[in-house]
């Protein structure tokens, strides 16, 4: 393109200051918990925030629960296993 | 004459003889005595021999008939016609022409003594009749003086007074010329204009000058102790004195010549309809167009002091003030109940008490019309009209015309406020001064319910209304557009603070505490409807009521609570700090009206703000520890320093619009190792990122200047690529951003308006080729001038938010039911709206539960028939085929 020198002129930004936006995500490999059917990014019945007030928490047998409903699940048995899969539950390491 | 006829049948010649000779005698006397003969009476018994001679012969009667009827033929030729002709002055004959006599009653009065002559005229034919009456009596003397007089015949006598007072009366009655009643009227009007200027002036121009008029006051104040010369007590004081006022005295004279002559209604009606004339201008003089001040107390005082002391001087005057001796039993219900005192008047008669309502109540009626006739501009100068609308509602309390207010007000909105031209927040703040105003006047709420359902109606049919309402219960810097409402304060903010202080004190009302002002709230207490939540006080249902009022434009809380969430996110999206306490504060006013729960989301929002705060500033740290352990930052790179972000829970944020973009670069790169590091605090979270929101503040540098724009991520992104190359198509340019063509030409023109970038015609017709401006070219320079100032924000695009709209909600919410609705239309072939929002709310109970409203419904069906799925037939709704 043959033009003359103004055609070629840039913009030159000397200043930018950016504010992105983000969502987060468990990365669950479900959408919601298998004890309360509540959303993972969501938090479970108990809790007013999700996120860091209300984490997950993966199995031995790597199904994952809101910490909350697992504890709750965990406690009311004598012999505690996976709600998902029967196996004994384990917290994974 | 049964009688008569049989002392005929006794008669002999010689009493015949008799009876002859004193009928010429009686005849005689009578007409000397009304030429004005006394003599005949007073010296001969001749006279009264002869009535008595004809009385013996059982003619009595024929003598009183005979004597009245001279009376009246005397007192029609003498007293009558001359006492007309001087009110008739233009013509002789008594039927003047109603055209001319308005005039002649002007010019009569406006002659000086005009007054006189009246009082003159009154005096000389009252005399007439107190002469006649003297006649009377000599000849009712003489026929009693008879001896026993027999009981019917003496019953005969006693009428023959009340006789000649009648006749006197319908003589005059019947002669009464039209410009008389005019007359009257003027001169009770004229001599009551000389006592109100006597009486309300001299407070103002200060004593001296009412002692000089020489109207006879006796000055009882110390001349020392009247500093404020505008104490009302003072001007009672003197007011007293008004019964030995000569203009009274007068008034009183000329009123009792009226009533003797049989004038007594005629006489009232002049002075009632003199004193109302007067009242009502006082009241549209002290009315006027000022809102800002209370008038209705001093119009009560003026109607104290000047026609209610003259009335009770008239009437003490006139002596039938029975109220004066025998108080008690006089005194009956409607005064006891009146707190109001007449001041100088120890106990009022009925009759006053009964002019004082009269008055008051026209007083009240005639504000209340001025007011109402003027209620718009009132309400828009709501809250400094308040004392207006206090004295409306009294003046209403009192005649109970509230619907001439509705009707009145309604017509003036339609005509004024409910046009395509007022803006939609105009028409909302008047809806909340109504309010505020209305709910003053009628704490039922019965007529603002009246009032308010045209704004409702018209309010709903305009598509940004939630919007306004939203803003304007939410923000109070942007919220009204024309400036009316005071600036920086929200409508919750003020709903609240109003509620906080009622609790401390319970009338913010700047007049003064006394007794009075105690009784008049007494009277405002208004116990709370039955309906009423008894859970909620009083001022709780107050500060619902605003609220409510605007929830029930909208028609339910949740989509005030949707709407207001859907703008939350966009506002929050739209912040490049984490400052958020006004809306925390706004946050924490929504909950106690709206309940937590409903609030529950707008929370995790907020709270989803001060997390990425923080979390970003953790980022920072460790981050900036790493690069002064690597320091091996490349130079020329963006580092995280100018680069901050929000995180949310998108689960609770309403839906957003993905739109992919290629942000440059160094972007790209400060995204990842910004991931990366929020991966590693909070793992195992990771995070997504919306490239298309947020927003980016660009410095760009000409020639001779450098100028901030705070744009959006798509925007910079667009500007940055003329970094590379100064000229590009649209569909390069579209592939180099990653946006689709049309959506990048959307957003160019942004650069373009801002005279940046320069659009040309590209060699395809739907490509276009963009440019950066050449700053020398005049033309441009112009352009870019313009827009030039500091910070120029693009985040005024018009509704183009990244989020989804109300609309894009609602039909994503209501799709579920569109297989509903064409089964429906299927089975029944045509239905109208009504019925099909009521089958959805019949059969829709299970989840997902059909809870919208009509409007809505009706919105998504507009949405089907746009896409050709129904039709609209008849205002019924059909399958397309
Ligand atoms: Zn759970
Ligand atoms: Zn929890
Ligand atoms: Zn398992």
């Amino acid at each position: 393109m043959a033009a003359t020198p103004e055609l070629f002129l840039l913009i030159t930004c000397v200043n930018s200051r950016w504010h992105a936006v983000a969502s987060w995500t468990w990365d669950a490999q479900d959408e919601t918990c298998g004890i309360c059917r509540m959303a993972f990014d969501g938090c479970c019945p108990d809790c007013k925030y999700p996120g860091d007030d209300c984490p997950l928490i993966w199995g031995a047998c790597n199904h994952s629960f809101h910490l909350h409903c697992i504890l709750k699940w965990v406690n009311s048995q004598t012999q505690p296993h996976c709600p998902m899969c029967r196996r004994e539950w384990q917290f994974k390491a | 004459m049964d009688a008569d006829l049989e002392a005929l049948d006794a008669l002999t010649e010689g009493n015949l003889q008799q009876i002859i000779e004193s009928w010429e005698c009686f005849c005689t006397g009578t007409d000397s005595f009304l030429s004005g003969d006394l003599s005949v009476a007073a010296d001969s018994d001749e006279y009264a021999a002869s009535v008595r001679a004809l009385s013996h012969y059982g003619l009595t009667r024929l003598v009183g008939d005979h004597f009245l009827q001279a009376l009246e033929e005397s007192f029609r030729k003498n007293a009558v016609s001359k006492f007309w002709k001087s009110f008739n002055p233009s013509s002789d004959k008594t039927a003047a022409s109603t055209v001319s006599s308005f005039s002649n009653v002007i010019s009569l009065m406006s002659q000086e003594g005009s007054e006189e002559m009246l009082t003159a005229s009154l005096e000389e034919i009252c005399m007439e009749k107190v002469y006649q009456e003297k006649l009377l009596s000599i000849l009712l003397n003489s026929l009693l003086s008879e001896g026993d007089v027999a009981s019917e015949l003496e019953d005969y006598i006693s009428t023959l007074l009340p006789r000649h007072q009648l006749m006197v009366s319908s003589v005059l009655h019947s002669t009464l010329p039209q410009p008389f009643l005019g007359i009257l009227r003027l001169y009770f009007r004229k001599i009551l204009e000389e006592l109100s200027s006597m009486i309300t002036g001299e407070c103002e121009d200060g004593y001296e000058a009412s002692v000089d008029s020489g109207v006879g006051f006796t000055c009882k104040s110390d001349m020392a102790s009247r500093a404020g010369a505008m104490e009302i007590e003072e001007v009672y004081d003197q007011s007293v004195t008004l019964k030995n006022n000569e203009l009274i005295k007068n008034i009183g004279k000329l009123v009792r010549d009226l009533r003797s002559l049989g004038f007594t209604s005629v006489t009232e009606d002049a002075y009632a309809s003199a004193i109302f004339s007067l009242l009502k201008i006082k009241v549209q003089y002290l009315a006027g167009d000022d809102y800002r001040s209370p008038v209705l107390e001093s119009i009560k005082e003026w109607i104290q002091a000047v026609p209610l002391q003259f009335l009770n001087a008239l009437l003490g005057y006139l002596g039938d003030s029975a109220g004066h001796e025998d108080s008690n039993s006089g005194l009956k219900s409607p005064l006891a109940s009146l707190p109001t005192c007449y001041p100088g008047i120890d106990m009022p008669s009925e009759e006053l008490v009964r002019w004082q309502l009269r008055l008051e109540y026209f007083a009240y009626e005639s504000l209340q019309d001025l007011r109402i006739a003027k209620l718009f501009e009132i309400i828009v100068d709501y809250p400094d009209s308040s004392p207006a609308i206090e004295d409306l509602k009294q003046c209403l309390d009192c005649t109970g015309q509230h619907s001439k207010l509705v009707d009145s007000f309604i017509s003036s909105l339609r005509f004024r406020l409910l046009t395509a031209g007022a803006s939609t927040n105009d028409i909302l703040h008047q809806y909340v001064s109504t309010i505020k105003a209305l709910r003053i006047i009628d704490p039922t709420g019965v007529f603002l319910e009246a009032v308010g359902e045209p704004i409702r109606e018209y309010l709903r049919r305009r598509k940004d209304t939630i919007k306004c309402i939203v803003t304007m219960l939410t923000d109070g810097s942007g919220g009204s557009a024309t400036g009316a409402g005071n600036t920086g304060d929200s409508l919750l903010e003020e709903l609240n603070r109003n509620a906080e202080n009622q609790e401390s004190a319970d009338y913010d009302d700047d007049l003064v505490t006394d007794d009075k002002q105690a009784w008049i709230n007494a009277m405002r207490w208004e116990p709370d409807p039955v309906e009423a939540d008894p859970a909620r006080g009083s001022r709780n249902r107050r500060k619902i009521d605003i609220l409510g009022m605007m929830v029930s434009i909208i028609g339910s809380k949740d989509q005030l609570v949707n709407e207001h969430r859907i703008m939350l996110a966009d506002k929050l999206l739209n912040k490049s700090d984490y400052d958020i306490d006004s809306e925390i504060r706004t946050l924490e006013l929504l909950k106690i009206h709206f309940g937590e729960s409903s609030m529950q989301r707008c929370e995790i929002m907020l709270n989803d703000l001060i997390d990425s705060k923080r979390t970003n500033s953790n980022i920072k740290v460790s981050a900036a520890k790493a690069t002064q352990i690597d320091a091996k930052q490349d130079e020329g790179d963006m580092s995280l320093e100018v680069f901050d972000a929000t995180i949310i829970s998108s689960n609770f944020w309403p839906p957003i619009q993905a739109e992919s973009i290629n942000v440059p670069v160094a972007v790209e790169e400060l995204l990842s190792d910004y991931a990366r590091r929020f991966h590693e605090v909070k793992a195992p979270r990771k995070l997504l990122w919306r490239k298309n929101l947020g927003v980016v503040k660009l410095e760009l540098q000409f020639e001779d200047r450098a100028l901030q724009f705070t744009v959006s991520p798509v925007q910079a992104t667009i500007i940055l690529k003329f970094q590379e190359q100064a000229s590009w198509t649209s569909k390069n340019l579209a592939a180099a951003v990653g946006t689709p063509v049309d959506i990048l030409n959307r957003r160019i023109s942004f650069w373009v308006s801002k005279g940046i970038l320069v659009e040309s015609p590209g060699s395809d017709s739907d490509d276009h080729i963009y440019t950066v401006v050449d700053e020398m070219s005049e033309t441009n320079r112009n352009g870019l001038a313009k827009g030039t100032l500091e910070d120029l924000s693009a985040n005024d695009e018009e509704g183009e938010g990244s989020l989804a709209s109300v609309e894009e909600q609602l039909r994503k919410e209501m799709t579920i039911y569109e297989k509903f609705i064409v089964g429906m239309l299927t089975n029944f072939g045509s239905m109208a709206l009504d019925r099909i929002h009521n089958t959805l709310k019949m059969f829709c109970i299970a989840e997902p539960t059909y809870d919208k409203s009509v409007q809505q419904l009706q919105s998504f069906l507009e949405g089907l028939i746009a896409e050709e799925k129904l039709e609209m037939r008849d205002g019924m709704y059909v399958l397309k085929r």
